[in-house]
């Protein structure tokens, strides 16, 4: 059990929301974005993409897989204590440094050399070398993105169907929010297609296609007697995988 | 006594040093071109804004079959306007929106991460991030909507979406009173990334901006 997978509903966090309307509050933490996005943009997994990128074509060194998956497998690893201290974006450039190394992309000495450099001196320009087919695939894959949809729906659900959420081992990475699992639920969308996930997540679950559900769920059933006064429904997208027939749905 | 939540005093520096070591060596070992970061930024500052969600729900405002569209297919209804190429790119395959009605309030939220429809309000703010929000917003949305300052009457029927699948999705918030007449321009200028999330109401200009 990992308190990531379980911080929907978490209770005693009542301190003030801290409404911090900016997207990157120091100027480091864009540069990480768009590092994290450009790794997204080369990824080995792209080959499988609909749109059809040519990614061996791409004069690129980088020849790994590198998706949300990846990156939220580092986050949901992590001590929750760290989780809470660090900034979202100090979370992102722990988890891509520890991925770069660990691949061999970077050197774990040559990096400390390097940071020490720029930390003795902030301003030192960055190499200059052009390749503009690597900033060309990058662009072409924010516009076209990587759609998970693949083959028509195989729904065991219909709307107005009564489901229960799976409880499944904890695992490495996981799309099932925790507060949801063993709670009863009522279909109330079926999208169309099904969808794969970026890579298998072993017994949770996920990874070859499967039909995707809109799951009403009353907030009593949800939190009891913690729930709100004058509480409204919650709704969570769930994959098939994540679902089991209702009480009266069973033999 | 450990102390678990210390800062060193160099944190900003030292983090920006490291992440700038980092873009150096992928520059260095051709991962990336000294370019590339510079080149991701920048189609977040021109072309995937919160402009484009605004006009959007500007649309949708004025054009009451087109919202019903938006509801009922939101990527076919998103391309039919005339936004930047890319709406159904990275973060927007699958676009979704819910929309707020007279006697219903929508919430999109995301426990497990920070999934956000980067093509339609560009990339997330950091509320939308924090813990406490992603704690909170789950279990007790209209505490946390007065706490933000969204006025709910107990008839209001408060609706959460947790992103947790393959769609991302957006709120349209409803028109606000005192706003015939005004172009499809000037009510774009009333709608804000908070209201297109649910933890704001868009408002007529003079009316305050929450």
């Amino acid at each position: 059990m990992k308190l990531q997978h379980h911080l929907g509903g978490l209770e005693g966090l009542e301190g003030p929301i801290d409404f911090e309307r900016r997207v990157f509050v120091e100027d480091w933490e864009k540069r990480i974005f768009g590092i994290h996005t450009a790794m997204m943009g080369l990824s080995a997994s792209l080959r499988d993409a609909l749109p059809g990128y040519d990614i061996d074509s791409v004069p690129t060194t980088f020849d790994s897989t590198w998706t949300w998956a990846d990156l939220r497998t580092g986050a949901e690893a992590m001590d929750p204590f760290d989780y809470f201290r660090l900034r979202y974006y100090e979370k992102w450039l722990g988890g891509i440094s520890a991925f770069l190394v660990e691949q061999g992309y970077v050197d774990r000495d040559e990096f400390a050399a390097a940071t020490a450099r720029y930390r003795a001196d902030p301003d030192a320009p960055l190499p200059g070398r052009a390749e503009p087919a690597i900033d060309a695939q990058v662009q072409r894959y924010l516009r076209e993105g990587d759609s998970p949809r693949r083959g028509p729906a195989t729904p065991d659900f219909a709307v107005g169907d009564t489901v229960v959420v799976a409880d499944p081992p904890a695992a490495d990475h996981t799309r099932l929010p925790g507060y949801l699992r063993g709670r009863r639920g009522t279909v109330e969308r079926v999208f169309e297609g099904n969808y794969a996930y970026f890579h298998s997540t072993g017994e949770d679950g996920l990874g070859d296609p499967v039909p995707v559900y809109v799951v009403r769920f009353d907030p009593h059933e949800l939190w009891g007697a913690s729930a709100e006064a004058h509480a409204g429904p919650l709704y969570a997208e769930l994959y098939q995988s994540y679902l089991t027939p209702g009480p009266e749905a069973r033999r | 006594m450990t102390e678990r939540f210390s800062y060193p005093d160099d944190r900003e520096a030292a983090s920006a040093a490291q992440v700038r070591a980092l873009e150096a060596l992928l520059i260095e070992k051709g991962v990336i071109s000294g370019q590339t970061v510079d080149k991701v930024l920048g189609y977040f500052e021109s072309e995937m804004t919160p402009l484009n969600g605004r006009r959007i729900v500007a649309r949708a405002w004025v054009d009451p079959a087109f919202s019903d569209r938006l509801v009922a297919d939101t990527p076919k209804a998103v391309s039919e306007l005339d936004l930047p190429v890319g709406m159904a790119g990275a973060e927007g395959e699958h676009l979704a929106a819910v929309r707020n009605e007279p006697g219903v309030h929508n919430v999109v939220i995301c426990t497990l991460c920070s999934c956000f429809p980067w093509p339609v309000l560009g990339l997330p703010p950091y509320w939308y991030k924090d813990p406490v929000f992603r704690a909170r917003a789950a279990r007790e949305p209209r505490v946390v909507l007065t706490e933000l300052g969204v006025p709910l009457d107990d008839d209001t029927e408060v609706r959460v979406w947790d992103s947790s699948g393959h769609s991302r999705w957006f709120v349209v918030p409803q028109r606000p009173a005192g706003t015939d007449g005004m172009t499809e321009d000037e009510l774009a200028e009333l709608v804000t990334t908070e209201a297109m999330m649910g933890v704001a109401l868009a408002a007529a200009p003079g009316a305050g901006t929450r």
